[in-house]
């Protein structure tokens, strides 16, 4: 899995810091902390050595701290390691004892880039075929950054891949998740299962009706789903909408859960439920907000 | 020993409904008996009488029965008393009011899916069924575990009726149960305020079970809006509830009833 984090330096980044170390710590992820500011000017160069001042700098570095910090040493798999003579075979019965420096297990890297936000937060993850984006959002006024109008539900909407919207706040209680229920990926829902054990919570899966009954093949997925989630001890509901009242509910429903909505490029939720929905269930949501690609 | 008539079709509220009562069965001595109804389509009739007829209920029947099978099969392991489910071919409501009147039947439990809009709950408990159903009823919208029962209540005559129901069925059960008094008011303001409700029902009811040496683990009044009350009894495995059969959509009560995800043990008044 790799997750990209867009950060900047205000407190609602250090809090999604936070939340995508436990991520990590669950899925062992390959994981780049994104700053994106105004162009790197101030350069001093040595011989042996560059170095360079901008704005963000400093924030990215204690985020590299404190998410390196929810790991124990030893166990971390993002802990590079000492180099050491060892005895390696180089071939059929030789022996060289060679200096050997072993990385870490997995990657955490940080990226400064310098542009428009949106579109290099977007870029990223393109070139790091990201699974993941997840960035915080100031809670009141609508979920925005500082400086740049709408980047969240921006990015939300224009990603390939899945979004997290992280909204500092107090316990998550429940997870509302409206998946494609006539097609749904193992990968969906193994990224709702890593929310439910991050945020310790319970699980609502919600079936969409046409007004009377389940599809038979709906009906069937979601008892495979429920199962599922049963199987790992993970208490699930099953609450059903009317297709009609999509909207109304999941409006309602963010006020006291956080929302995750499967929003593939073939999704029935993404044809019914609309850019400017998104944005909207962004802006006005009281917990987070997990996107589905 | 209660007898209990659980509804099966082939469909995932099914699924939970049984399993759920199985789930019952640790818990309480009783006897499991299912049935299904078989529906002919909306526009056919039964063709002819005699041996005409009774070939094609048979056809009919031959058709539930495989998938219902299957449903009793896969739960059969976690709850041995299954037996055989009654297959009867007719119109669903008639069917099964017919066939617990017959047998006497002391609870129907049947699975409906917990849903956003009240309506498929509120037409459920005005269908011909319900209307005349002579036994309390477990609606059963989602499979929670069975750890601990709530007793809503609202005043002291209707809460006598619903406390001598639980008493009868759950006699000799051993649970823990709270006893929950409900004050509706505008929403954003979920509070919980110990045993002090405005007309002394709370201490009423407790002091009625406490006569039959049922000692309910909490006592206390839940204020909010219906659906953020519903909401904060998910916590408990079944919601005992009085219930009018009149009961309009926009009440209240109706709306909590609507708005709590766990199954819930309706006691007609």
């Amino acid at each position: 899995m790799r997750i990209l984090v867009a950060v900047d330096q205000h407190p609602y980044s250090a809090h999604v810091v936070n939340d995508v170390a436990k991520l990590a710590g669950n899925t062992w992820a390959d994981v780049t902390l994104l700053g994106v500011g105004s162009k790197v000017t101030d350069i001093s160069r040595s011989s042996s050595h560059t170095e360079i001042k901008h704005p963000i700098m400093e924030a990215l570095q204690n985020y590299r701290l404190n998410f390196l910090d929810y790991f124990e040493k030893t166990e971390s798999p993002y802990e590079k390691r000492a180099c050491n003579y060892e005895f390696v075979e180089v071939k059929r019965g030789v022996w060289e004892e060679l200096y050997i420096c072993r990385g870490a297990r997995k990657d955490l890297n940080v990226v400064l880039r310098s542009g428009n936000p949106i579109k290099e937060i977007l870029a990223q993850s393109q070139e790091n075929d990201s699974d993941l984006i997840a960035m915080g959002c100031y809670k009141k006024g609508g979920c925005q950054w500082e400086d740049a109008v709408n980047l969240p539900q921006k990015v939300a909407n224009n990603a390939s891949c899945s979004v997290l919207v992280i909204k500092e706040e107090k316990k998550i209680r429940k997870i509302s998740c409206c998946l494609d229920q006539e097609n749904i990926s193992q990968k969906s829902i193994e990224m709702i299962n890593q929310m439910v054990t991050l945020y310790q919570t319970e699980l609502e899966i919600v079936g969409l009706t046409d007004g009377t009954a389940l599809k038979p093949m709906v009906e069937k997925n979601l008892n495979a789903i429920l199962k599922y989630y049963n199987a790992r001890q993970i208490k699930a509901w099953i609450k059903l909408v009317d297709a009609a009242s999509l909207a109304s509910f999941i409006s309602q429903e963010a006020r006291r859960s956080m929302m995750a909505l499967w929003m593939g490029e073939h999704s029935l939720l993404s044809k019914m439920f609309s850019r400017g929905n998104v944005e909207k269930l962004i802006q006005g949501s009281e917990s987070s907000v997990l996107l589905l690609r | 020993m209660l007898r209990t008539l659980v509804y099966l079709d082939a469909d995932l509220a099914s699924s939970i409904a049984l399993r759920y009562a199985c789930q019952l069965t640790h818990i309480i001595n009783m006897q499991l008996h299912t049935v299904h109804v078989e529906e002919p389509d909306y526009d056919g009739h039964a063709p002819g009488t005699g041996w005409v007829r009774r070939t094609w209920e048979s056809a009919m029947l031959k058709t539930g029965e495989f998938e219902i099978a299957q449903l009793i099969k896969a739960e059969k392991s976690s709850c041995p008393m299954l037996g055989t489910p009654k297959m009867l071919v007719g119109e669903r409501e008639n069917e099964i009011l017919r066939e617990i009147q017959r047998e006497s039947y002391d609870l129907f439990v049947e699975g409906s899916l917990h849903s956003f809009t009240p309506k498929k709950l509120f037409d459920k408990i005005h269908s011909r069924l319900y209307r005349n159903i002579p036994c309390p009823v477990i609606v059963v919208k989602n499979l929670v575990s069975l750890e601990k029962i709530a007793l809503i209540v609202r005043d002291e005559i209707e809460s006598k009726q619903l406390v001598s129901m639980f008493l009868k069925i759950f006699s000799g059960a051993k649970l823990n149960f709270d006893l929950i008094y409900c004050e509706f008011q505008e929403s954003g303001k979920l509070s919980s305020k110990g045993k002090a409700d405005a007309n002394g029902t709370l201490n009423a009811v407790e002091q009625i079970l406490m006569e039959q040496n049922w000692h309910p683990e909490d006592c206390r009044t839940l204020q909010g809006a219906p659906e953020e009350i519903g909401d904060e009894l998910r916590n408990y495995g079944l919601v005992a509830s009085p219930l009018h059969r009149s009961i309009s959509k926009k009440s209240n009560w109706f709306q909590l009833l609507s708005h709590i995800p766990s199954p819930i043990l309706i006691c007609w008044q």
